[in-house]
């Protein structure tokens, strides 16, 4: 892959985080001012945020199937990479590029959780009478340890991201809403984790990111490079699907999260975590 | 359709009673008060899928102010606990980070007040805690403890929800929560994430947890 290429599909892979963190102060603003300032119970029922959030667009999704079929697309990416890549990766290699011992371990972990994501997520869009997305073909772009880390950091992130700004089209539908919301947590611990790994705070802020169905579709269409032969179409909506991701990958850009990472940081659990 | 979703909620139940077999879910936090033991015997309940139909809340408001009440709870304990300790009784850069969470809860608590103002309801207040800690290390076992607690809360009251943008906003708090109980967890020693889904608590179970460390 080309620097240009790389470089291209970092800032991608990105974007939708970084323009997300950019209201981050803006945010933190509305926190204290927007809610008084624009004032009573109207804003909050009616208007387009509270905490700075943006309102539901309902047409996003046609249902709840969309709405898991657009989480278990994540899932699937999420869960083929942390196969693939524990594969590649032997415990030494991971040890050998600067990691603590236990690293290894939590990686197999979160590839054991991104797998029961999936099956559950496959199990209900079933029994829902809905057809699954089934896995696509990826190109994650990663080279070594350092970048396998980098982009589960991202792909961690951006599911965090994806979750907390999905379950609101899931408010009429209890169990699935708080079915949702038990992985999205774990997700948000993934990432934390994966933040302290890769240097960076555990917790960046003090109101997760909401991203959009479009803002993650952007960040994450570039990895999947098409579908399975077999893979239908999902629900066969116009949400967010497989399809529209193959598009995004068609566009050519690679995979490659390379981020530069010095040595101190990567050996950051062991020290924030001499006991574990 | 409901018995459906009730397939989901089982699906995970199974899941999770298998990580709930091998290993506690606050790990072993020895120092832990009597909150903290509560909370893992409470979190090994098999609550979940009993756990949605229960309607604990009257509306929002009450959400809300369910939420305030432990994250005053929260908010408290990291300012009072932290006025009380240096950075170097910690590991190098935990300081910081417990400074973050602090001011995270303390947003927490800024956001949920205005919006409980904005709905015309009356917020509660801080109350006086008694978190039982003896020492630093104490102090982030009940950390731990707290947080993982907050995670639960915040699923298990979700459902309950009737607004949209209140519940993304519930949503934008409790994956910070995950994040703080993810990193309190490594720092104790434990498994960040030790199961592949998070456990709702309801509103009972969460109070008879937290109750405790409420003295006034």
């Amino acid at each position: 892959m080309s620097q240009l290429k790389a470089a291209r599909y970092h800032e991608s892979l990105t974007s939708a985080l970084t323009q997300a963190q950019a209201h981050r102060s803006s945010r933190r603003a509305a926190l204290r001012t927007s809610l008084v300032a624009t004032g009573g119970a109207a804003i909050v029922l009616t208007g387009p945020s509270v905490f700075g959030f943006r309102s539901a667009m309902a047409q996003d999704f046609a249902g709840p199937v969309d709405v898991l079929n657009y989480a278990l697309t994540l899932e699937h990416l999420e869960a083929t990479f942390y196969r693939e890549f524990n594969d590649e990766f032997s415990a030494m290699d991971i040890e050998s590029a600067g990691f603590g011992s236990n690293v290894r371990g939590r990686l197999e972990s979160i590839e054991a959780h991104e797998a029961e994501h999936v099956d559950v997520l496959v199990t209900v869009i079933d029994s829902l009478g809905g057809t699954p997305v089934t896995e696509a073909m990826y190109n994650f772009g990663v080279t070594d340890v350092d970048s396998y880390i980098a982009t589960a950091q991202v792909l961690e992130n951006l599911g965090t991201g994806a979750y907390t700004g999905a379950a609101q089209f899931l408010i009429d539908e209890d169990d699935l809403l708080t079915a949702a919301l038990t992985i999205h947590g774990v997700e948000a611990r993934h990432a934390s984790y994966l933040n302290v790994l890769n240097g960076d705070s555990p917790f960046p802020e003090a109101f997760e990111t909401a991203l959009t169905p479009a803002e993650v579709l952007a960040a994450a269409g570039p990895l999947i490079v098409s579908e399975m032969p077999d893979t239908g179409t999902g629900a066969g909506t116009d949400a967010p699907g497989l399809g529209t991701y193959a598009a995004l990958g068609a566009l050519g850009l690679g995979a490659a999260a390379v981020v530069a990472r010095t040595r101190e940081s990567r050996t950051r659990e062991e020290a924030v975590a001499v006991r574990a | 359709m409901p018995a459906l979703h009730t397939l989901f909620m089982n699906a995970i139940s199974e899941e999770r009673n298998l990580q709930v077999s091998r290993r506690t879910l606050l790990g072993t936090g020895s120092k832990l008060a009597i909150g903290g033991t509560a909370a893992m015997v409470a979190m090994s309940s098999p609550a979940f899928a009993r756990l949605v139909a229960a309607q604990a809340f009257t509306d929002d408001l009450d959400v809300l102010n369910y939420a305030l009440t432990l994250e005053h709870l929260e908010y408290a304990f990291y300012r009072d606990g932290l006025a009380g300790y240096s950075a170097d009784v910690f590991d190098d850069g935990v300081y910081d980070n417990l400074i973050d969470i602090r001011d995270h809860e303390d947003a927490h608590v800024d956001a949920l007040i205005s919006t409980i103002n904005d709905l015309g309801g009356t917020p509660v207040e801080e109350a006086e805690y008694d978190f039982g800690y003896q020492n630093a290390a104490g102090f982030l076992a009940v950390a731990a403890a707290l947080e993982n607690t907050g995670v639960s809360a915040y699923d298990g009251a979700a459902a309950s929800i009737e607004n949209v943008a209140i519940l993304n906003a519930a949503g934008s708090i409790v994956a910070v929560e995950a994040r703080h109980a993810s990193y309190l967890n490594l720092i104790n020693g434990d498994d960040p994430f030790p199961a592949a889904f998070e456990t709702p608590l309801s509103r009972d179970e969460i109070l008879a947890i937290a109750g405790p460390f409420i003295v006034g």
